[in-house]
């Protein structure tokens, strides 16, 4: 059995990870395998929210809905709805997000800062607390969907965006792939700013309009004179969530080949937008021979003595 | 030199140059105070041509440059002296335009205005903005993640690009995402857009064009001082109101640009520009708490543009800003500094007390939404040592802002321009771990050595004042 290592600082986390190099055990970083197991539950401090800045430095072992809940007091918000309640480390390692990556992105597009420890106890920081900045390298982006192996994620700077005063769903049915395109085209070409626009498949487009009480309003209203479809509760991104919360695999398409994505698919929670469909079972997904000799290259620099699992 | 007979074997009649008085065409980007004469300049057409081109460089151990149109204010694109140039300026198509995916994709030398016009009869356009933007290529932004004045609510090309193929610094040709936003694996691409020509040369681009907006409405608000203008800034984001664009114009900036383009901006201590983009009823709203908060802030005039010509010239006056300056000052200076917005009036107080320590005058035209912050500071080049004390000002408001929690640039990169100043935001550590993100694209040293990270041979041994970095800073106060 491997010893789980809770670690409590980002120091320890050097600690432990430059024992393992010397001692030749492997560390895991939520990944299977590994004689040490590191955990990030106890490093869950938000060092730093500043309110005017829409900005807040965080753990790794943070959970999104702590942070949400301590944002939502200054009415403001971390924009990353994936499902379940998975941690700040987890959301970037694994690159999760949900419907609303249609308007703010994922976590890609919200960290602005990361300390990370290398695979040999090297403690590094890039980026900062200000979103607009280019100074160095961009060590936030690399360890986005770096899925634990070029070292730990240990704290995090991200951008806020402010809590929307109003947010009301829309759900539309759709019959078959080129009426989902059709009225997800309706309402993706329309004057409308929506944050979701979903296909749940089989079955339904589900939009999401948030904002001022009244502009939100009227979005929905102009949606619904467009594409048809009642207001629903918000249950179904509740289930949308449990659905991707399950899904295996990831479909990647042109999101402009919506109709012919949806055709070979038989149930898909698809964010139109992205180009991304979350698919029960798992899909093996073709990378480019070069793009993971590259990756195995960065892996021998950060943890040069492959201590990482 | 020895390999312009074999790239010439390589590349199409006329795509080398060799001839002395047309390499010094190539000698600076827009950074004209570093001045490097190439060996050898080539203009490859396709992605096969660059990956020719480089290996040869890799194989005679020869340093390179990729130059797009040379606008970079860092000298991201300066020349290595035994080294070769290779622009993108013949790599100029538009290789597709998919309006139902709402993607572009473009060859490195397309300008960036060029992919917005190329999709504008579809209602769509390419959000990224420099002011740049009639003549820098998309190449260009790719290298130094170029924002812009709206890159408040849109962000920066890092966020706009999904796909890239890259011509790695070997000569191997890597794919980097595609019109899908999802990737698996580590964000490569997200670590290329940026990187400032160090990590490859990108051939192909693969962009994001969004819908334009239904509305966009701009209002300009005139205050009694910044700290006035800067509370309607804080007022804005307290009121949940994401604009497209906050600028901000001091007395001094307000002054030249009415003499130099006579926008007929009222005579103001500050002025206060913010842009409204999106559906009707959001931007009404928005404007009506925009002007409510303007006024409880103390702004005694406030213009709505109702239409693209009104808008144009409340505008007019901010873009010209810059080039304005030649009418009050003989030389300026252009630094580029990002503060948290709420340390604004602070570091705007300090430039002042450098001003006067100094005995020159900073005038301060800047990106209030994201306190990005371009303080323009005025010289004579022929007064005996003021151009070394304008940029001795100019570092001293870069440690302010590094003070502040900021950083060293928001937008014109590290460059060859604050490569030594590297250290005072990044220890060795985070230095080194770039180092090595570097070694793994670029084992060889041999693509844009000399920018970006500082190596003692620029800068010597010791390394300025290091100050705890911001996440580093956060950890410590918290620390029990």
């Amino acid at each position: 059995m491997p010893t789980v290592s809770e670690i409590r600082s980002v120091h320890e986390a050097a600690e432990v990870l430059a024992l393992a190099a010397a001692e030749g055990r492997r560390v895991s970083i939520g990944r299977p395998g590994g004689d040490v197991v590191v955990s990030t539950e106890r490093l869950d401090q938000v060092l730093e929210h500043e309110a005017g800045d829409l900005t807040a430095i965080v753990e790794a072992g943070v959970r999104v809905r702590d942070l949400n809940e301590r944002l939502a007091e200054h009415g403001q918000m971390l924009a990353l709805d994936p499902p379940g309640n998975p941690t700040i480390g987890a959301c970037v390692a694994a690159n999760l997000s949900g419907p609303r990556r249609h308007r703010y992105g994922t976590a890609r597009d919200l960290v602005i800062g990361v300390t990370v420890v290398l695979g040999d106890g090297t403690i590094a920081s890039s980026g900062g607390k200000v979103v607009k900045n280019v100074a160095g390298y961009d060590l936030g982006k690399l360890f986005c969907g770096s899925e634990g192996r070029l070292g730990l994620i240990a704290r995090v700077a991200l951008r806020l965006h402010p809590r929307p005063e109003s947010e009301r769903t829309l759900s539309v049915p759709v019959d078959w792939a080129s009426d989902a395109q059709r009225k997800a085209r309706a309402i993706l070409t329309a004057p409308l700013a929506p944050s979701a626009v979903d296909v749940h498949w089989p079955g339904r487009l589900a939009v999401l309009f948030e904002g001022g009480r009244r502009s939100v309003e009227e979005q929905l209203a102009a949606a619904r004179d467009l594409v048809g479809g009642a207001e629903d509760s918000g249950a179904l991104w509740e289930e949308a969530a449990a659905r991707q919360g399950q899904a295996r695999g990831r479909v990647r398409f042109p999101p402009g080949a919506l109709a012919g994505t949806l055709a070979r698919l038989e149930q898909a929670v698809v964010r139109v937008s992205a180009g991304v469909a979350h698919v029960p079972s798992g899909v093996v997904s073709r990378r480019d021979p070069a793009a993971v000799a590259l990756v195995e290259r960065i892996r021998a620099e950060f943890d040069p003595q492959g201590v990482l699992v | 030199m020895v390999l312009a007979g074999d790239l010439r074997r390589l590349l199409p009649p006329g795509a080398v140059i060799d001839r002395p008085e047309q390499l010094k065409t190539y000698e600076c980007d827009g950074l004209t105070g570093h001045r490097v004469v190439p060996s050898l300049v080539v203009l490859p057409e396709t992605t096969e041509q660059v990956q020719a081109v480089v290996r040869e460089c890799h194989a005679a151990g020869v340093p390179f440059v990729a130059r797009g149109a040379g606008t970079g204010l860092s000298g991201g694109a300066l020349p290595v002296a035994d080294g070769v140039v290779i622009s993108v300026a013949r790599m100029n198509r538009i290789l597709e335009v998919d309006v139902a995916g709402e993607r572009v994709v473009v060859e490195p030398g397309v300008t960036n205005l060029q992919v917005t016009e190329a999709v504008a009869g579809d209602g769509l356009f390419y959000a990224p903005d420099p002011s740049s933007q009639q003549v820098c290529t998309i190449g260009g932004n790719v290298a130094e993640n170029s924002g812009g004045a709206h890159c408040l609510k849109y962000g920066f090309t890092v966020n706009h690009v999904t796909g890239l193929v890259v011509v790695l610094p070997d000569g191997e040709v890597v794919r980097l995402g595609g019109k899908s936003l999802e990737s698996p694996g580590p964000d490569l691409l997200g670590a290329f857009v940026g990187s400032e020509g160090t990590l490859g040369i990108a051939t192909e681009i693969t962009l994001r064009v969004l819908p334009r907006p239904e509305c966009v409405r701009t209002v300009l608000a005139a205050f009694d001082s910044t700290d006035a203008a800067g509370a309607a800034v804080s007022g804005i984001v307290a009121a949940r109101i994401l604009p497209a664009a906050v600028e901000m114009m001091d007395r001094l900036t307000i002054e030249a640009a009415e003499a130099a383009v006579h926008p007929g901006y009222p005579d103001a201590a500050a002025l206060l520009l913010v842009e409204l983009d999106g559906c009707i009823p959001q931007v009404e709203e928005d404007l009506a708490a925009v002007e409510s908060i303007c006024r409880s802030c103390g702004s005694w005039e406030i213009r709505v543009a109702a239409d693209a010509q009104e808008r144009a010239l409340l505008w007019k006056g901010r873009k010209s800003a810059f080039a304005a300056m030649g009418r009050v000052a003989n030389d300026y200076y252009v630094q580029d500094g990002v503060v948290p917005r709420t340390k604004l009036p602070a570091v705007l107080r300090r430039i002042a007390e450098l001003e006067r320590e100094y005995g020159l005058r900073v005038g301060n035209v800047f990106h209030a939404g994201d306190g990005n912050l371009h303080p323009l500071v005025l010289y004579d080049s022929r007064t005996e040592g003021e151009p070394e004390r304008a940029r001795q000002l100019a570092e001293a408001i870069l440690e302010a802002c590094i003070d502040a929690g900021g950083s060293l640039t928001g937008e014109h990169g590290i460059g060859v321009d604050k490569v030594c100043s590297m250290p005072l935001l990044f220890g060795a550590d985070d230095l080194d771990a770039m180092q090595r993100l570097r070694r793994a694209f670029d084992p060889a040293g041999l693509c844009n050595p000399g920018k970006v990270l500082p190596t003692p041979r620029l800068c010597g041994e010791v390394p300025g004042p290091y100050r705890a970095h911001p996440l580093e800073k956060a950890g410590l106060a918290d620390r029990f």
